[in-house]
């Protein structure tokens, strides 16, 4: 398989063919059940964040290696309405979709790494990464 | 600590009716629930205070809030049904000089 | 050895012990393993894997619909696993909350302290306590050199660290406005427009000031909004209400406030208070005016101070220790 493909997020749907996608890779790479179970978790909630804030975007899950390691990197974006302020929705307690305890905290705590870059009017671009201990 | 907030519009009037206590805990969701409808122009408002068994300062912040806010867009704001002891608080506090507070008391006297 | 490393083997151990006797024991030590577990920061899903696992090791020919039954249990857990790690979050926060406003709390009381005046021929006594860590009554006394003191007593709408912070802005402005101006009616107008000016607009501040001339024994004093204290004219043994009209602080910049004036004779008290005193609440509804002026009959030939203390304890005592509002209390009594 390539290293890297990608699911156009549109319908609701594609979250589920993000997630299928997602937990494929995740298990090519040899990650065990809970781990390929928040990997999956986390696609699920970038994915649905895409659908529900921005519309539509695409997410994308990359197969990388560093070091001897094997990783799974997933980069989801879109170009929707951005994040005001970020601090605010990195914040536990707060959630916009009145859901509990998910969200990017949730998203950061399921992943190794988490990167996020958005401004209001410029979309959004949110990295993260979980390597193979 | 409970609050119950009625709200009903007819021809140029918003009836509010409350009921319960404001105190630290309620004053903000009253807040929230009368602010915006402050914020529009030239609003008449009417709030019934009959039912309303105990209100501290922070009760009295949030009349006083709403009432420079309707009075900034032309409107009205009238509180009714206040008891004795809600008559005393508006009157110590200078605010009796300054809102309409009238108390239509059925007999609902402390 | 670390947690982790013999989690799995103790889970084991407890699986098999259970599933052969259902022992009130084993239970027992499960619940063990739970807050061992919960203190390791194993998360639901881990759980739940291992006992997948190690089921299917004890019996591998455990049905397919076990295994995915599991499974599904595993996802869902999942979210069960993010609500708890974002309680567990929140609750540090607000343990560092809780000390950062006690650390306030000490700041405050520190840079608001007041000395009560020692002067010849009053007994003076104060007491004031906050509802909660911060305190929302503000009270100062200010000896001057033209044989006066004043008294101030506020109180911010609101309550908690708004409140406080508003307080700490009152008493600079008072310290800094010069002795010249400080005629109560005079100072009423001038803190207003400071406040109006300066504070939330969902801020508002009562506030009593008097001035004490000590050399005459007159007492002037005006009020915005304020909750009137009481006089006790020693002669007749009555409590009257000191009453004063004015609008609270920081609602129009153009309020006037009306200066008021009363001969003080020996034997006769002045008592100032905020409405944390006149609001006390039991069961049976609100402690009644009289109620209040009777606790202050009761310990008349106390000091000044024993007075404004014992009060507060039956009050507080009253209302089943539990504070609703900031309690301020000041007894000033001209020595007989």
């Amino acid at each position: 398989m390539e290293n890297q493909s990608c699911v156009n997020i549109q319908t609701e749907w594609d979250i589920v063919a993000a997630r299928q996608l997602g937990r494929n890779v995740a298990k090519e790479l040899g990650f065990g059940i809970v781990d390929q179970a928040r990997i999956t978790t986390a696609i699920s909630e970038l994915a649905r964040n895409i659908f529900i804030y921005a519309n539509k975007g695409r997410v994308r899950i990359e197969k990388i290696y560093d070091k001897g390691h094997a990783g799974l990197r997933i980069v989801a974006i879109d170009n929707g309405p951005g994040i005001n302020d970020i601090r605010l929705a990195m914040e536990d307690g707060y959630s916009t979709s009145g859901g509990l305890g998910a969200g990017l905290p949730g998203v950061k705590r399921l992943m190794d790494e988490f990167d996020i870059v958005s401004s209001k009017g410029k979309g959004t671009e949110i990295v993260a990464t979980k390597w193979i201990r | 600590m409970n609050i119950k907030i009625e709200v009903m519009e007819h021809d140029n009037l918003l009836e509010v009716k409350l009921a319960g206590e404001i105190d630290a805990y309620t004053a903000p969701k009253l807040r929230e629930t009368l602010f915006p409808l402050s914020e529009q122009e030239q609003v008449n408002m009417v709030v019934d205070l009959t039912d309303v068994g105990y209100m501290d300062s922070t009760g009295l912040g949030v009349f006083v809030g709403v009432f420079k806010s309707i009075r900034s867009k032309d409107g009205e704001l009238k509180l009714i049904g206040l008891s004795k002891r809600l008559i005393r608080l508006f009157e110590i506090t200078g605010l009796a000089e300054i809102m309409d507070i009238n108390s239509q008391n059925e007999g609902e006297e402390e | 050895m670390p947690f982790r490393e013999v989690m799995e083997a103790k889970y084991r151990d407890i699986l098999t012990k259970y599933i052969k006797e259902q022992s009130e024991s084993t239970l027992y030590i499960g619940q063990k393993f739970s807050r061992k577990s919960i203190e390791n920061q194993v998360t639901p899903e881990e759980i739940i894997s291992l006992h997948k696992m190690i089921l299917q090791e004890i019996y591998p020919d455990m049905p397919e619909y076990v295994v995915h039954s599991f499974d599904i249990l595993l996802e869902i857990m999942l979210g069960y696993g993010f609500a708890y790690r974002e309680h567990q979050s929140l609750r540090n926060q607000q343990k560092e909350l809780r000390s950062e406003i006690e650390i306030a709390a000490n700041v405050q009381q520190t840079l608001l302290e007041t000395k009560i005046p020692s002067v010849e021929g009053l007994d003076i006594g104060a007491i004031s306590v906050p509802a909660r860590l911060m305190n929302g009554d503000y009270y100062n006394f200010v000896e001057d050199e033209n044989d006066c003191i004043s008294i101030a007593i506020a109180d911010v709408i609101g309550k908690g660290i708004p409140a406080a912070l508003c307080m700490s802005m009152i008493k600079y402005a008072m310290d800094s406005i010069p002795a010249n101006r400080n005629e109560p009616s005079m100072l009423l107008e001038n803190l207003n427009r400071v406040v109006e000016q300066n504070v939330d607009p969902s801020m508002f501040i009562t506030m009593f000031y008097g001035m004490y001339d000590y050399a005459r024994h007159v007492f002037s004093y005006a009020s915005a909004g304020h909750e009137p204290g009481f006089y006790y004219d020693g002669k007749k043994r009555e409590f009257s209400e000191i009453y004063a009209k004015g609008l609270m602080l920081g609602i129009d910049k153009k309020t006037k406030y009306r200066q008021y004036e009363k001969n003080i004779h020996p034997g006769d008290m002045i008592i100032l208070l905020s409405d944390g005193v006149t609001e006390c609440r039991t069961d049976e509804g609100f402690v009644e005016k009289e109620t209040l002026l009777n606790y202050i009959r009761k310990y008349i030939h106390c000091s000044a101070q024993e007075i404004v203390n014992n009060i507060f304890k039956d009050l507080e005592k009253l209302q089943d220790f539990q504070l609703r509002d900031d309690f301020t209390l000041i007894i000033i009594k001209r020595r007989v």
